[in-house]
């Protein structure tokens, strides 16, 4: 692996400088939010800031996205392309937990038999440069309880931590060491960045303060499909569907055809469990009719049903469920109700 | 780039059959645009496809034809909604598409050298059309012990596929029991419900599997005649229906427990799905 210093003022000109070469995304501020915008010339990305409040994870998994086009011909409706191809890309500054994100989803769309090719070929063309949560941001962190780590490097391409007047960057991939060769010369990291390095993992480690018992409900989750627990956590909800829709790990999409004259494609929009018709089917019936099946079906997905099929719960501990929920419903809080039972 | 499987293979309507009196359950029948699609179309009794119909959206829909059946795939679809009702509007020439096969099959490895009890009640007798079809093609015939088929529908116009059931009945190599819950005037057959024409057929659970699907309350009321006879939960299969999208693990629409009923069923054994939550 290649581990490179770079200073803390030339960062902002070696990312403007990558913005010449090629499509990259970099986190700005956007009024009071800070957004993942397309880098031009004059913008100053954001080094430090807290997390976007919505997932990157619409880089590979648009909210909608064309499938496929196709047009009226004498012989009937004609498919007429397949969706567009990606450009090259770089994302820079995605945090540890949302770039753990990428290898959760990358277990739903990159399977050995069926393989999504809009979302793999997007994940392929993208670089990923990630910062380290030194300080991690907020309170309602919890990347520790679920498999990640503030200074994890899972899902990046290079990860830069930020050492006070400098930062270390490791090129943890292939693709992040072809992104080397882009970025100019950068003097080699010493045995001290890498000795600071430990030392903050371990105290960024210990500023999560924020613990749920995630592996630890599976054997209750296994066991208690009917429990009177369930009754007791989605009273409040509205169905609004934020949690998903906000969430890094969640997936579920729909799909649906919208015609304009002769002309029409196929697209897919993301879709949330959290809503009744989800699962509804033509004749009326529906096995998840009440919200609680629906709240039970999102914990039972993030924890059990995921972690059954690869061995890893469906949540990174982002936190953003938990800030953005209308009605206060806290998922850390469930979880560790649970534990309790 | 692996082919996407989310484009829909082109498809002419070559064949339409009405296949009740209330119309509104047709047979459709399809060949492929292209020869190599034609060709890829390896499917097993019991698996499904998403037919397409540009500007409406898709449908999954179990394949009624039989693997030995070469040439054309079969559907019967009834009419429901957006798709299946742009489906039944359609007429012979018109082109749309399909994406599979799709799913798992029904257990024909485990199934072989076995004794097979089929049940099927209304138009839920699609895929067991196509695994009769596949397990009496001479080629297949010898791999499978005694056939036995119990189906019923509520009235003698509401029975599909009723030219095969008729050839069917004259084999010796199969036995039929075709039953009416209410016969017409013009019905010489038999009356009664599936699960008690299960009872009196009684086939013995030694070295036999039963695979039934049907509506939901004749299923409920015949597999405690199965239970009595000895079937153990191993050795019966039926297929889930859940509402789907993209028919291949992605879209996070169909699962039961940790399984896609798409990708991983639709075909269960009961002793499956005894292990999965019961929320379906
Ligand atoms: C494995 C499987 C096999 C099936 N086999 C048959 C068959 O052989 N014959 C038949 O007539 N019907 C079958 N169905 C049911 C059929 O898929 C629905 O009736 C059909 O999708 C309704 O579509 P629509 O566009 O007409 O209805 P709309 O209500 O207008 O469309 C809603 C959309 O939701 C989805 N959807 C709605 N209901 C269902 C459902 N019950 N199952 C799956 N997806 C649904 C589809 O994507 C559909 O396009 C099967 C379903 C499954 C899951
Ligand atoms: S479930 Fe909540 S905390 Fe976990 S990854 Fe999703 S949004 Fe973040
Ligand atoms: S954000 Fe809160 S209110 Fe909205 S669906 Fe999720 S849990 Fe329910
Ligand atoms: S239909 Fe999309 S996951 Fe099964």
């Amino acid at each position: 692996m290649e581990k490179r210093l770079i200073k803390k003022d030339a960062l902002s000109g070696i990312i403007n400088k990558l913005s010449e070469q090629m499509l990259v995304y970099a986190p700005v501020k956007d009024e009071d939010n800070v957004l993942f915008k397309v880098l031009e010339k004059g913008m100053e990305p954001l080094a430090d800031y807290s997390n976007t409040r919505n997932a990157p994870k619409n880089f590979f998994f648009p909210k909608t996205e064309t499938m496929m086009r196709y047009m009226r011909t004498e012989r009937g409706i004609e498919l007429s392309g397949e969706g567009e191809g990606a450009p090259e890309m770089v994302l820079f500054g995605v945090r540890p937990c949302d770039a753990r994100s990428f290898i959760l989803l990358d277990k739903v769309f990159d399977q050995e038999k069926y393989k999504d090719p809009y979302y793999i070929d997007k994940r392929e063309k993208t670089t990923i440069i990630s910062l380290a949560c030194v300080h991690p941001p907020y309170s309602t962190c919890f990347c520790t309880s679920v498999g990640g780590h503030p200074m994890s490097s899972e899902g990046a391409d290079v990860v830069l931590t930020d050492l006070g007047d400098k930062y270390l960057a490791e090129f943890v991939t292939p693709k992040g060491e072809k992104l080397l060769e882009k970025m100019g010369d950068l003097s080699k990291a010493d045995d001290a960045a890498e000795a600071t390095k430990e030392e903050l993992s371990k105290k960024s480690e210990e500023a999560i303060t924020s613990h749920v018992a995630g592996r630890e409900i599976k054997p209750w989750l296994d066991e208690n499909f009917e429990h009177p627990f369930w009754d007791t956590i989605h009273q409040s909800c509205l169905a609004c569907g934020t949690c998903t829709y906000l969430c890094p790990t969640c997936h579920c999409f729909d799909i649906s055809d919208e015609v304009k004259g002769s002309d029409g494609k196929r697209i897919r929009t993301w879709d949330s469990c959290m809503y009744w018709l989800f699962t509804k089917e033509t004749s009326g019936h529906n096995p998840r009719t009440s919200q609680k099946q629906r709240w039970r079906q999102r914990l039972m997905h993030k924890f059990k049903y995921f972690v059954d099929n690869f061995d890893a719960i469906a949540c990174v501990g982002c936190g953003r469920c938990v800030m953005y929920c209308p009605v206060n419903i806290d998922i850390r809080k469930i979880v560790n109700d649970i534990s309790k039972l | 780039m692996q082919k996407n499987p989310y484009i829909p293979m082109p498809v002419d309507l070559v064949k339409i059959v009405t296949e009740v009196t209330t119309k509104d359950i047709k047979t459709f029948r399809f060949s492929f645009v292209n020869k190599e699609d034609a060709e890829n179309f390896k499917y097993l009794p019991g698996q499904f496809g998403e037919l397409s119909i540009f500007g409406k959206g898709e449908s999954p829909i179990g394949i009624a034809s039989s693997p030995t059946q070469e040439g054309y795939i079969e559907f019967t679809v009834q009419k429901a909604g957006v798709v299946t009702s742009a489906l039944h509007d359609l007429e012979e020439g018109a082109r749309m598409g399909v994406r599979g096969p799709l799913g798992n099959s029904w257990p024909i490895d485990y199934l072989e050298g076995k004794n097979v009890v089929i049940v099927g009640g209304g138009f839920a007798f699609t895929t067991l059309r196509s695994m009769i079809n596949y397990m009496i093609h001479e080629g297949n015939r010898s791999r499978f012990g005694n056939i036995t088929v119990v189906y019923g529908a509520r009235e003698p116009g509401l029975l599909i596929y009723k030219d095969e059931l008729a050839a069917w009945e004259k084999r010796d190599d199969i036995d039929m029991y075709v039953t009416v819950d209410k016969g017409d005037e013009a019905w010489t057959g038999r009356e009664g419900f599936v699960p008690t024409v299960c009872k009196e057929v009684g086939p013995s659970s030694e070295n036999a599997v039963t695979i039934i699907c049907g509506p939901p309350i004749m299923i409920r009321f015949t597999l405690p005649v199965f239970f009595e006879l000895g079937f153990s939960k191993e050795n019966i299969y039926t297929s889930l229906e859940m509402r789907m999208k993209c028919g291949i693990g992605k879209c996070g629409r169909c699962n039961v427990g940790e399984k896609y009923v798409c990708k991983d069923g639709p075909v269960f054994s009961l002793a499956e799905l005894d292990k999965l939550t019961p929320e379906y």
